[in-house]
């Protein structure tokens, strides 16, 4: 899976993030975005150096502050058995749809022909996109 | 065009964060702008060259000495990465640093940075005295 979403599936984990000034901060992830922003709860930051601990209820840090994020190493099971079920899931959705041409043209008939073709020709493009995407990481 | 050699053309059109698909699953030698070297497993990357590493160790290495310390998973942003380079696992135990303690690379690690502030204190008092400005910020310590 790739790095921003094994960050969000540490949702609840903690963790610990070095930011770029060698600050760190222990807690635990409480949301992320696709910037790499995030709101951690339980808190101790330590200074650059190691010497001073402050312990902070919450905070959010700016994504482009960080210089890397270590989380526990279950969270990688965890990931990879939620991508393991989205990819499940998705095969069996995109199956029926693809063998449903005929639900397909009927459905978007009555929105007309431009519609329709568009309509189609996204939905098989972006199954295909995706699974390569995949295959690529192996995950 | 003369260049025809098909060989030649992944390289030429892999020269972005994509040619990192090659180094999935595999052991990598991963070094930071602060100058830590992570050596770990890639489990994946995105577009910015930010990387998984699992099992990752972080090898602190000062002149011939060096120290590992087991870090774990690791999420690395892709800007500070300086490089990426694999292992090669048959060279891997032949490798010319004698291993010590972590007590002992700390102490040399400290020895060497302390050199270093010194140095660059004379470098750049040396600067002033002949008219140049000095930027007082740190510089990449890779």
């Amino acid at each position: 899976m790739l790095p921003l979403t094994l960050l969000n599936t540490s949702q609840g984990h903690p963790m610990l993030v070095e930011l770029k000034s060698g600050e760190t901060l222990n807690g635990h992830l409480v949301n992320c975005d696709a910037w790499m922003n995030l709101t951690l709860k339980e808190v101790v930051q330590t200074n650059s150096d190691g010497t001073r601990f402050f312990r902070l209820p919450e905070c959010y840090v700016r994504g482009n502050n960080i210089k890397y994020l270590r989380v526990p190493d279950e969270v990688l099971d965890i990931a990879r058995e939620k991508n393991q079920q989205q990819r499940e899931e998705q095969r069996k959705s995109s199956q029926p749809q693809r063998g449903g041409y005929n639900r397909q043209y009927s459905s978007s008939g009555q929105r007309g022909g431009f519609n329709r073709n568009r309509g189609g020709g996204n939905v098989g493009r972006g199954g295909g996109q995706f699974q390569r995407g995949g295959r690529g990481t192996k995950y | 065009m003369e260049n025809t050699d098909p060989s030649l053309l992944p390289s030429i059109i892999f020269t972005t964060a994509a040619q990192l698909v090659d180094c999935v699953d595999k052991k990598l030698l991963v070094v930071l702008r602060d100058g830590r070297k992570l050596i770990g497993i890639l489990r994946s990357f995105d577009q910015y060259a930010n990387l998984v590493l699992q099992d990752t160790i972080e090898r602190i290495i000062v002149e011939s000495m060096y120290s590992d310390i087991q870090r774990g998973v690791y999420i690395v942003r892709g800007e500070n990465v300086v490089l990426v380079g694999e292992i090669d696992p048959e060279k891997e135990n032949s490798i010319q640093l004698r291993e010590v303690s972590l007590d002992e690379i700390y102490a040399a690690q400290q020895d060497e940075i302390d050199n270093r502030r010194r140095r660059e204190l004379t470098k750049n008092s040396k600067l002033i005295d002949i008219g140049f400005s000095i930027d007082t910020q740190q510089e990449d310590m890779y």
